[in-house]
């Protein structure tokens, strides 16, 4: 499976004319949707994040009592980010957590940027490697059948590491791909600590400020070839489509997803909703960005 | 043989004279490339001073290169090294270099015509600015002319005569930044007088050259005559008159533009900043879509007309300390502005 994807995409990667100079602007932000993008902040950029996800629209728990999920935050994430050089920056959020099975998390990460796409350098992509943890301080429960129960520190870990490759097709069409693997130091007793997901986006520009976006995770464990179902029975794809709006200094994007929470170790291994039962979410993330 | 003593004393001297004799010629043609005075290598200042001119109000007798060197470094990058450490920024968001040329920008000094600027610039790959050159500011004697009270008010009536406040006007309010340092200042002026203007810079005639060199043998009035005639081949001061943008009734909307013409504008002005965000976060470049974008909005009356942008540009506010200098009638004309429509038209529509 990954073999074919990887022969794919560079397949792709051949077979389209290459752009002359530094390609900007692959993706209009850090962030795709839920996941990363391969963009980096600028040297001396603070940028402040407020990212919210609402309750289900449709669905059992959806509909007009709750205003299509507006009177329910599934998630709500205020980060603080910054560009320490043009390739490399660093973040610190914090969020409230979706409560299936955290809430209250600290997260930091680190990305760097490798490779920019650039034709007369003779480079077909972008590519940027990142690493994230995230740490929550919720009160550990006394009931040790369940995950939050923390025996340890250590439990209350997890960690990303994830390669973003990008290619931008002519002025318009954005292709990303990210094989991800996330780590969580403490599972349940029918989930795995490893677990390795696929991504895939694209981001396709109508104007020069206003973009569609579509963003999935694939995630792979030894639960796909479990026919009878045991491991993770609940867990599906992170599916994510998004409009963006940019203008100078601001990035505003609506999304609608399936996931919950915030940070690839959360919404790849906790996604319990399905969009063929109609439970999927309104979100939203604004960024202002400062120079330091 | 026995030399007399007198002999000795005689033959000593001689080796003593040719000694030193061959020593100052040696280090006269070491440090001297010219064998004669020239008159296109002194500041017009002096020469101005010789003929009996009064001098500047910030006249400087030297300059001191370590000091010129820092001031180049504060005017390059905002700012420089000193004892090993990093002085602080003088702006967030602008060094002086992002719209003033440290070069010359015109064939002639005397002339302020925008289209010559722009040929100048494109014959010596340089962009294309807002601001006045910083070649020769030393020589000039108003600063902040005309409108520039508009978008000022009172703070330009201490500037306008004044280099040194006018400095401080540009690095306070122009550049967002704060006030410069003693030290920094006087690194700035440094800089500005080690490139004052030279004779040599100016287009005087081969007469006029002459005269020049015998300055002392004119009477008063050829005296003043040639002052006049200097001060006339270059620029005191560039006028800086603010245009509204075009009535919607009157533009041509790049009809008639050379579209050529406004390609070298777009990447001379536009670029500058805008291309790969160098200073700005609005990224530009020759894209269609980008084209798109100021076409579709070229008849609003918002920020993303290019008829407004470039006459009104934006101003710094609270939260948003960034913004975009406007472009004053002498640094683009209205038949540039339409040559650069006629360039965005033509991308937008390829």
């Amino acid at each position: 499976m990954i073999n074919k994807l990887c022969v794919l995409f560079l397949g792709i990667l051949i077979l389209t004319k290459i752009h002359a100079q530094d390609v900007m602007e692959t993706f209009n932000g850090t962030r795709i949707l839920n996941g990363h993008s391969v963009e980096t902040l600028k040297k001396n950029t603070l940028q402040f994040r407020i990212e919210h996800r609402f309750g289900n629209i449709a669905g059992p728990s959806g509909g007009v009592q709750n205003f299509f999920g507006f009177d329910q935050a599934a998630d709500i994430r205020f980060a603080f980010e910054y560009g320490l050089s043009d390739d490399l920056m660093i973040g610190f959020g914090r969020s409230k957590g979706t409560g299936d099975p955290y809430n209250s998390l600290l997260d930091g990460f680190v990305k760097f940027r490798i490779l920019r796409q650039n034709k007369a350098k003779n480079r077909p992509i972008s590519l940027t490697v990142y690493a994230a943890s995230t740490l929550t301080y919720q009160q550990a429960t006394e009931n040790i059948s369940m995950v939050q129960s923390f025996p340890e520190f250590a439990h209350r870990f997890a960690y990303t590491s994830q390669i973003n490759i990008a290619r931008k097709f002519g002025e318009r069409v954005s292709l990303a791909f990210m094989p991800t693997y996330v780590h969580r130091n403490y599972v349940n007793a029918n989930d795995i600590n490893e677990i390795l997901a696929l991504g895939g986006a694209f981001n396709v520009k109508i104007t020069k400020e206003l973009g569609i976006i579509g963003e999935y995770y694939h995630t792979l464990y030894k639960g796909i070839f479990d026919v009878e179902n045991t491991l993770r029975p609940n867990n599906y794809n992170s599916l994510s489509a998004g409009l963006e709006w940019m203008t100078n200094g601001h990035n505003f994007k609506i999304v609608l997803t399936n996931s919950r929470g915030f940070t690839e170790s959360q919404f790849i291994p906790y996604t319990y909703s399905n969009w063929l039962n109609n439970e999927f979410r309104l979100g939203f993330s604004i960024t202002r960005n400062f120079k330091i | 043989m026995k030399i007399a003593p007198k002999n000795t004393l005689l033959f000593v001297l001689f080796l003593l004279v040719g000694f030193v004799t061959l020593m100052g010629f040696q280090s006269k043609q070491k440090d001297s490339k010219y064998r004669s005075v020239d008159i296109g290598e002194f500041p017009v200042e002096t020469i101005l001073i010789q003929l009996g001119d009064s001098s500047l109000n910030h006249s400087m007798s030297g300059f001191d290169s370590e000091k010129a060197s820092l001031g180049e470094d504060l005017i390059r990058y905002g700012r420089t090294k000193k004892a090993g450490k990093y002085s602080k920024r003088i702006s967030k968001y602008f060094v002086c270099t992002d719209c003033h040329n440290l070069k010359r920008e015109f064939n002639s000094l005397s002339s302020e015509s925008s289209s010559e600027r722009l040929t100048y610039a494109k014959n010596n790959g340089i962009p294309f600015l807002p601001g006045s050159t910083l070649s020769g500011v030393y020589n000039r004697t108003k600063f902040y002319n005309d409108d520039y009270i508009k978008k000022y008010g009172p703070l330009v009536e201490n500037s306008r005569d004044t280099l040194a406040n006018a400095i401080q006007l540009c690095a306070k309010y122009c550049a967002s930044g704060r006030y410069l340092e003693e030290w920094e200042l006087e690194a700035f002026m440094h800089y500005f007088k080690k490139n004052e203007l030279k004779i040599k810079d100016l287009d005087l005639s081969e007469n006029n050259l002459k005269n020049i060199q015998r300055y002392s043998l004119l009477k008063e009035d050829e005296k003043s005559k040639l002052i006049e005639l200097i001060k006339s081949s270059y620029r005191q001061s560039y006028a800086a008159h603010f245009l509204k943008p075009i009535d919607t009734g009157k533009r041509l909307y790049g009809e008639g533009g050379d579209v050529e013409n406004g390609k070298l504008i777009y990447r001379k002005s536009c670029l500058h900043c805008h291309g790969g965000r160098r200073v700005t976060y609005l990224n530009l470049d020759e894209s269609q879509l980008t084209a798109r974008m100021f076409w579709n909005n070229i008849t609003n009356y918002t920020d993303k007309s290019l008829y407004q942008i470039v006459r009104y540009g934006t101003y710094a506010k609270t939260g948003r300390k960034q913004y975009m200098p406007l472009y004053t009638k002498e640094k683009m004309s209205d038949e540039q502005l339409n040559d650069l429509v006629a360039y965005i038209k033509k991308t937008a529509e390829k």
